[in-house]
């Protein structure tokens, strides 16, 4: 009696822990997939180490020719990147980059790139300490809104992500061409260029493969021959007949295969081998030494408080009052709104138009020095993870600072070194 | 199919008739061979895709001298073992072209839907490298000499020197030459050029490195002798691998 009531109970809980699940399963389904997808806003940059971002390449200048185009137009993607000169130990030295894009895929192809004068389809080399000048033209591809980055790839360092703006493309892929005009003289479209006949190729193997695989399957299967093979009788499944048959089978398919080889060799009488190598000895933007020299004298970083506040040294050597204008380290820009009155067109999630304050505003003369407290406080620094620099294992941040003088010129000068981070209560490490 | 029971299978209780036996017989068979294909297309892919990897991925890595190396040395692994179970077994000389058509099968779902349909690449950029003949070759080695040791020495030998001439009609094509802003490049850099991979920068391509630079420009062959010579050894061990794995005995035959 005991043992049939727990079997009862048994097959209740059962029963009802299967409902269960199915419930707890439809719950799970309706909540993944219900809610309207968004499409993923960045590249993995935010998820990068803050000193890694902030202390190899500062982006500046970085501009987007269009931000709306249609299939088949070109925009193209410039600026300038300054290789910091305090390059982490942690990171490979980029003497072997690579100026790449970021995007969700060739949605965008890239047609040519620069970095100076020198087209760059290759990698090249970069030296610590310098400035670099890049142009990409980009050709839309694929319709849709896509984030598009400039980036550099350093090889044993990894990808570094530049700024990202919005594109929108307009129109439909299957109108996408990529005329190319070969050296000998004709244009072909490498968006669609021999792939039919790669189809073919492939498919006509393959269903030779199937085909001769059909043929030995059919003629006795798999279990009879394993009986056969178990009771001893294996050779007599393979006699003269079937190698017969795998003989010429054999000479059809070496005779295809130098066939093909040969049809190729006549159709394409020149080829020649991949090109690959590195490009070294691109010269960096060739720029007047700058009349302002910044030394850094410390500095801390209030980890709730989002505020970066360093103390540097100015000198300006220059014939020109210069105030501060910028501060710019890992794609973001934090303005002085008292020099920038008017808002830059740049993505707004990395512009922090109102994100830079100096303790004393006066514009730094000609021939003086002054120490200065520089105030760096704006939400996007931890909206993008520089916040994390607090918890990294190099706590140095780096960035570039710009200077202006009345006339409009810019002073530009690196700043860099250890932050120490402030922990307010409730913030822990 | 024809299937008989010359070998005396019990056809007796347990089946109604010989003529239900032999379809169970053939329904079985059917099983058998889709689940071994699957099974060979899910183990084959993963273990090729790791150590072939970007050089089967991207036409920009189908060089001269890494690539003709590479693919067929980790491509013989699973042909061997194929090989062993499928012979020592059941005497079918169709283990390496079965290995090879399902890891073609599964490469070919992987490029059209994952890499052109989710990613757009466009398929002159992520096209597989052919083996079938490769599979043909090393099966009916196998077949006429019906001895192992030969097939590992032969078969290995032409499995390599087969792979780039295998490959050649297709990528012949994109070998030809462009001058792009002033610099040379063949079509298959170009499309590695132009259709970006944000995680894939050029310098990771193994074109021509080493120090391999006797032979002048010829270095397809000495690539190719030097990858069947290693297919060889590979063979070897892989026959004895599929070998050790062919068996029931992880199972309990109470459980059969």
């Amino acid at each position: 009696m005991k043992s049939l009531n727990i079997q009862s109970m048994a097959k209740c809980v059962t029963a009802r822990a299967v409902r269960l699940w199915i419930f707890g399963l439809a719950v799970a389904g309706a909540i993944t997939t219900l809610p309207a997808a968004t499409p993923a806003a960045a590249h993995g940059e935010r998820s990068q180490q803050a000193f890694l971002r902030m202390r190899t390449l500062n982006w500046y200048d970085v501009k987007w020719s269009k931000t709306e185009l249609n299939v088949n137009d070109e925009m193209e993607l410039t600026g300038k990147v300054h290789v910091f000169s305090g390059w982490p130990q942690a990171v490979a030295k980029p003497g072997e980059s690579f100026l790449n894009v970021g995007e969700p895929g060739p949605v965008l192809i890239r047609k040519s790139a620069y970095v100076g004068e020198v087209p760059v389809p290759r990698t090249f080399s970069m030296d610590v300490g310098k400035d670099y000048e890049y142009k990409i033209v980009l050709k839309a591809r694929r319709q849709g809104r896509y984030h598009v980055h400039v980036q550099i790839n350093v090889k044993d360092g990894g990808p570094i992500v530049g700024p990202g703006q919005w594109i929108t493309i307009k129109g439909d892929m299957k109108d996408f061409t990529n005329p190319v005009t070969l050296l000998e003289g004709s244009t072909i479209d490498l968006e669609t260029y021999g792939i039919t006949w790669t189809y073919i190729y492939h498919f006509f193997w393959m269903a030779a493969a199937a085909a001769w695989i059909l043929y030995w399957f059919m003629t006795k299967g798999i279990i009879v021959r394993y009986w056969q093979v178990k009771a001893g009788k294996g050779a007599e499944l393979i006699g003269q007949d079937e190698k017969r048959i795998g003989a010429i089978t054999l000479a059809a398919v070496l005779l295809a295969v130098v066939v093909f080889y040969a049809a190729a060799n006549k159709e394409f009488p020149r080829t020649l081998p991949m090109q690959a190598g590195l490009l070294t000895g691109i010269s960096p933007i060739d720029e007047p030494r700058s009349t302002v020299a910044v030394q850094f004298k410390g500095g801390s970083y209030t980890v709730p408080g989002r505020e970066l506040r360093i103390r540097v040294k100015v000198a300006n050597n220059g014939k020109e009052p210069v105030r501060l204008g910028e501060f710019t380290s890992a794609g973001l820009r934090f303005l002085n709104p008292e020099v920038f009155t008017t808002r830059p067109d740049f993505p707004d999630y990395l512009l922090a138009d109102r994100g830079l304050s100096v303790s004393d505003p006066n514009p730094i003369a000609p021939g003086e020095t002054r120490d200065l407290e520089v105030i760096v406080q704006d939400a996007r620094f931890d909206i993008e993870r520089l916040s994390d620099l607090a918890y990294d294992t190099d706590s140095q941040f780096g960035g570039l600072l710009f200077f202006f003088s009345p006339s409009g010129e810019r002073q530009k000068a690196e700043v860099g070194g250890p932050v120490i981070p402030r922990f307010q209560a409730g913030a822990a490490l | 199919m024809s299937a008989s029971t010359e070998t005396g299978s019990p056809a007796g209780k347990t089946w109604k008739s010989k003529e239900e036996f032999l379809g169970c017989v053939i329904l079985t068979d059917w099983i058998l061979l889709v689940i071994l294909f699957a099974v060979l297309l899910g183990s084959f892919h993963i273990h090729y895709m790791l150590l072939a990897g970007d050089w089967d991925f991207w036409i920009d890595f189908k060089d001269r001298r890494m690539w003709p190396t590479v693919a067929p040395i980790v491509a013989m692994c699973f042909a061997a073992a194929s090989q062993s179970f499928f012979w020592t077994r059941f005497r079918l000389p169709i283990g390496a072209t079965t290995v090879v058509l399902a890891l073609l099968v599964g490469e070919w779902i992987n490029r059209y839907d994952n890499f052109w349909g989710w990613t757009f690449f466009p398929i002159n950029l992520v096209f597989p490298s052919a083996l079938i003949p490769m599979g043909f070759w090393l099966d009916i080695v196998l077949m006429i000499s019906g001895s192992w040791l030969i097939t590992a020495v032969v078969g290995g030998l032409g499995w390599g020197l087969l792979f780039y001439p295998i490959n050649w009609p297709v990528l012949a094509q994109y070998h030809q030459a462009a001058e792009i802003d002033g610099v040379l490049l063949t079509l298959a850099d170009l499309i590695g050029f132009n259709y970006v991979r944000t995680g894939t920068p050029e310098y990771i391509r193994m074109v021509e490195r080493g120090t391999l630079r006797t032979f002048g420009k010829d270095v397809v062959p000495v690539a190719a002798f030097f990858s069947g010579f290693i297919s060889m050894l590979v063979y070897f061990l892989w026959w004895n691998m599929g070998k050790w794995f062919s068996t029931t005995k992880y199972l309990e035959i109470e459980e059969v």
